[in-house]
């Protein structure tokens, strides 16, 4: 008799230890979520289209590879003290990764590298760091655009034309690339003649006032290529400011606001495009593969495409040009 | 924490040494009990594992089904939406109280309005003129309406609604919207005359791309729509498979029924739900990472392993602490039993317990006290057996030593020596009297005495003054009793081994006294003695061969020890050369006994 219930009560014992077993089992679910790879994706700033898109396609790189990811970016592009600020935060939050669109080419270089001190590997999208301990950098190979804008150039323009150049920033990386992109395409055809170069500063007016002057200094020109947005917008303006639509072919960089107007009315014959949701794609995805330590490429191309008025609408081009991020 | 683990598994490696004896009724209890518990829990785990897994399974299945059904529903809600109002289109155009186009127009407006996610309401003559359109913007400069995609579907095929996959449209200038339009043909009545029109309604394909995206198909499981070109509609990585990052395997979902396939995508298997949407032949295909949805498979797989594990230690331990009680009580008998092997019979076996148990102990105990019994029996037996013996003994020596006697009485008388045959024969008459003493075994000292002195003048008669005899006794002495017949042989020993070979003339002293609370007799002689050794094994030793007359020394000190316990009995004392002193100590014993 004591045997039996001896018996029962070990077994009550049992269940209680079950029961209590069970809801240390959930408490531990519960807490997997945060158990997670924790990815701070820096950007330069949250306002245009262009990161708009990087973001997306760093979400959807983060939902599918399931990890805490955390976007982040000054208000204004320009503010790098900012920038610097939010990636010693994320130095001290203890991140697995930093994935960084250095607003500057030298001065994120300090804060970049103590994190990787630190044993957080840095992804660099979009445009260059002065560092060689960074992870790998993925953006857009400015050079191979360029060599599309200019074979784009020629098309439209004819292989016997007199063409100006407007750049934004004199001695920036990215202009220096694109520069050279553009002289690679041309210069395979001897009827090509640069008339100017002009630097816009990245600012509309100042790329119209050029445009303008130059158009005057040199009215043969019937050709520009314009080599960022605002100074393909800038250089559109003046062209319908003097109404030289369709006479002086236009082939510009990136789609900011006003551009595909452009393009409709003809005064831009060809934009070239970047691919900013990839970039924010790859830029989470290899910072994933650096975190699981599978060997990545120390560039990565993101590519860019050609796009003009009669394959703007094509439902590849559609989703490029016309993103829809809220 | 771990100090404490390995200090508690020590414990218990010490219970279970201490406890588990390998082939012990409690090590074969609780190995069955082990065995059996293991077998059963671990079978019973898999059935309810594997019936989990199927259930997990078919509800991961479900699941799936249900969430793309839900958007299948929605989605078929949105466009029979838009076919309704691309059919109002119809109805106010040609409504008997309408005022024609301006009234249309208006209708259209308020339309719009309540519907938000109506972008914007159309409507085309054949020649792709604009007649009506809610949109406030001109149309784009250049545009030919009949080359768009929508226009010339509805050319192709006139009686047929017409969903145009999501696009921008590219109507209106400076504008930009993603769309899903729907074209068709609507027929116009113009003073009797009937027109041809395409209507044109375009849905914000917001709400599709919002539709799609909130649906949770687990963590990184997602919804695309296809139409039934393989050409993708919505889908949240559309841009991923343009550039080639990402593939869809979208010709399955083309080929393939609706229904439910599992995959293998990279590596990692997916569920691929199909669902044809009504009107479109659009097909929503949903993807779901098994890994996910069958999380809790792996959860509940380790879940059930540490149950199992903890269920197999608490058993282990419970089926060891029962078995200990199953054969607790087994154990005390066999402890019990050990004792009874060591000699130890005053055992009692405490009858409590299970019945059989019970039994045991009642047979235990009965069995001890028979054994106890039995052993009572044969020692009885024995000690008779000795006593016989002893009589026998006794009885023996008379006849010898009368023969011995009578023949030295002979002698005498032969000699004349009248005399010496009357002391001798009277000595002679002395000796049996007190050696019968009317049968007892137990006589007075005086007694005693008296039968040595008698003995040792005939002996002294038949060896002719070979040795003189004393006896002394204290007056205390001569009313306490002993055995009769005990000086007897230790005084014939010293005649015979001491003084018989003797060159001078011997000396023999007997007395009494009481020394310590005790009896003692001695034997004293000055004759030739024995050594240390012979002394000793006098006592101990079984006589060899040669049987002394009468009775041996020993027996003399065994029958002391036997009667009186062996605090008493016989001493030898004796030096070669100088004489032998054997001292015999008996109880201070008054009344007969025995």
């Amino acid at each position: 008799m004591r045997i039996v219930v001896s018996i029962l009560l070990m077994q009550i014992v049992l269940c209680l230890i079950i029961v209590t077993g069970c809801t240390r089992q959930v408490n531990n679910i519960s807490d997997n979520a945060q158990n997670n790879i924790k990815i701070e994706v820096i950007l330069k700033t949250s306002e245009n289209d262009f990161w708009k898109n990087v973001r997306a396609g760093a979400d959807v790189a983060g939902k599918e590879f399931s990890v805490d990811l955390s976007i982040n970016s000054p208000l204004n592009e320009s503010d790098v003290e900012d920038q610097i600020s939010l990636v010693n935060n994320a130095i001290e939050r203890k991140v697995d990764a930093i994935v960084l669109a250095a607003s500057d080419y030298k001065k994120l270089v300090a804060v970049s590298e103590k994190a990787v001190d630190e044993g957080i590997p840095v992804i660099i999208i979009d445009s260059a760091l002065d560092s060689t301990r960074i992870s790998t950098f993925i953006a857009t190979d400015n050079k191979e655009a360029a060599i599309k804008a200019g074979n784009m150039l020629v098309q439209v323009a004819g292989k016997h034309s007199n063409i100006a150049i407007m750049s934004f920033v004199k001695g920036a990386a990215t202009s220096n690339e694109r520069q050279a992109g553009i002289y690679e395409a041309i210069n395979k055809y001897p009827g090509i003649h640069v008339l100017g170069i002009e630097y816009s500063l990245s600012d509309e007016r100042v790329a119209q006032e050029l445009t303008k002057k130059l158009l005057k200094k040199f009215p043969q020109i019937n050709a520009i290529v314009a080599l960022n947005g605002p100074s393909t917008i800038g250089t559109a303006r003046a062209i319908e400011e003097l109404n030289l639509i369709g006479k002086v072919k236009i082939v510009g960089f990136d789609n900011i606001t006003g551009e595909i107007d452009y393009l409709e009315d003809n005064a831009i014959q060809a934009i070239v495009i970047q691919n900013p949701y990839n970039m924010g794609y790859l830029g989470v995805k290899n910072a994933i593969d650096v975190i699981n330590k599978i060997s990545i490429a120390r560039t990565i191309n993101t590519g860019s495409t050609v796009i003009d008025k009669g394959n703007m609408y094509l439902p590849e081009n559609q989703k490029l040009l016309f993103p829809f991020v809220k | 924490m771990n100090i404490k683990i390995k200090k508690a598994l020590k414990i218990i490696s010490q219970i279970f040494y201490k406890t588990f004896k390998f082939g012990s009724l409690q090590s074969v209890i609780t190995i069955y009990f082990g065995v059996i518990i293991i077998l059963v829990i671990v079978f019973m785990s898999a059935i309810i594992y594997s019936k989990f897994v199927k259930t997990v399974d078919n509800n991961a299945v479900i699941g799936t089904s249900q969430t793309i059904n839900q958007v299948n529903r929605n989605l078929q809600y949105y466009l029979q939406g838009m076919n309704e109002v691309s059919n109002t289109v119809a109805e106010q155009l040609n409504s008997p109280t309408s005022n024609g186009i301006e009234k249309a127009r208006d209708v259209f407006k308020m339309t719009i309005t309540l519907r938000k996610d109506i972008e914007s309401i159309a409507v085309f003559t054949e020649d792709g003129k604009m007649m009506v359109s809610t949109s406030n913007l001109p149309l784009k400069k250049g545009l030919d309406v009949k080359s768009e995609d929508w226009f010339q579907k509805v050319i192709e095929e006139p009686g047929k609604i017409n969903f145009s996959n999501p696009h921008v449209q590219n109507l209106y200038k400076g504008e930009h919207r993603w769309v899903v339009s729907l074209s068709k043909e609507v027929k116009y009545n113009k003073n009797g005359k009937e027109i041809r029109l395409i209507a044109l309604v375009d849905m914000k394909f917001t709400s599709i791309d919002e539709l799609c995206h909130l649906i949770e198909l687990g963590k990184k499981g997602y919804v695309y729509i296809i139409n039934n070109d393989g050409i993708i509609i919505y889908h949240p990585q559309q841009q991923l498979i343009y550039t080639g990052l990402k593939n869809e395997k979208i010709d399955f979902a083309v080929n393939n029924e609706d229904g439910s396939y599992i995959q293998n995508n990279n590596g990692e298997k997916t569920v691929m739900t199909i669902k044809t949407v009504g009107y479109t032949g659009w097909k929503i295909v949903g993807i779901s990472y098994y890994n996910e949805m069958v999380t809790s498979k792996k959860e509940i797989y380790y879940y059930i392993i540490s149950v199992v594990a903890v269920s197999i230690i608490v058993l282990f331990v419970m089926s060891l602490i029962i078995s200990a009680r199953i054969s607790l009580p087994i154990k005390k008998l066999e402890k019990l039993m050990a004792r009874v092997e060591k000699g130890e019979l005053d055992i009692y076996a405490e009858i409590k317990g299970e019945y059989e148990v019970k039994q045991l102990s009642k047979t235990f105990n009965s069995m001890i006290s028979r054994i106890r019994n039995l052993m009572d029996e044969i020692f009885k037996e024995q000690e008779a057996k000795r006593k016989s013996e002893i009589k026998a003994l006794q009885a023996q020596i008379n006849p010898h030593f009368l023969y011995n006697t009578l023949d030295s009485i002979v002698w005498m008388a032969e000699n004349g020596e009248s005399k010496g045959v009357i002391t001798m024969v009277i000595a002679l008459a002395n000796l049996f009297r007190t050696s019968i003493s009317r049968g007892k075994e137990i006589i007075k000292i005086k007694d005693e005495l008296e039968n040595a002195r008698s003995y040792l003048v005939i002996q002294q008669m038949r060896y002719t003054d070979k040795f003189d005899y004393i006896i002394e006794a204290d007056e205390a002495v001569l009313e306490y009793r002993t055995f009769k017949i005990v000086l007897q042989p230790i005084i014939e020993n010293s005649i015979y081994h001491g003084i018989k070979r003797m060159v001078d003339r011997g000396m023999i002293k007997v007395t009494a006294e009481i020394i310590d609370d005790k009896l003692l007799l001695q034997v004293i002689d000055n004759g030739l003695g024995m050594s240390k050794e012979t002394a000793e094994s006098i006592l101990s030793k079984e006589p060899k061969g040669k049987v002394s007359s009468g009775i041996g020394v020993k027996n003399v000190h065994e029958r002391i020890q036997l009667y009186f316990g062996n605090e008493y009995g016989l001493e030898i004392e004796s030096e070669l050369e100088v004489g032998t002193c054997v001292k015999i100590w008996l109880p201070k014993l008054k009344e007969e006994v025995g």
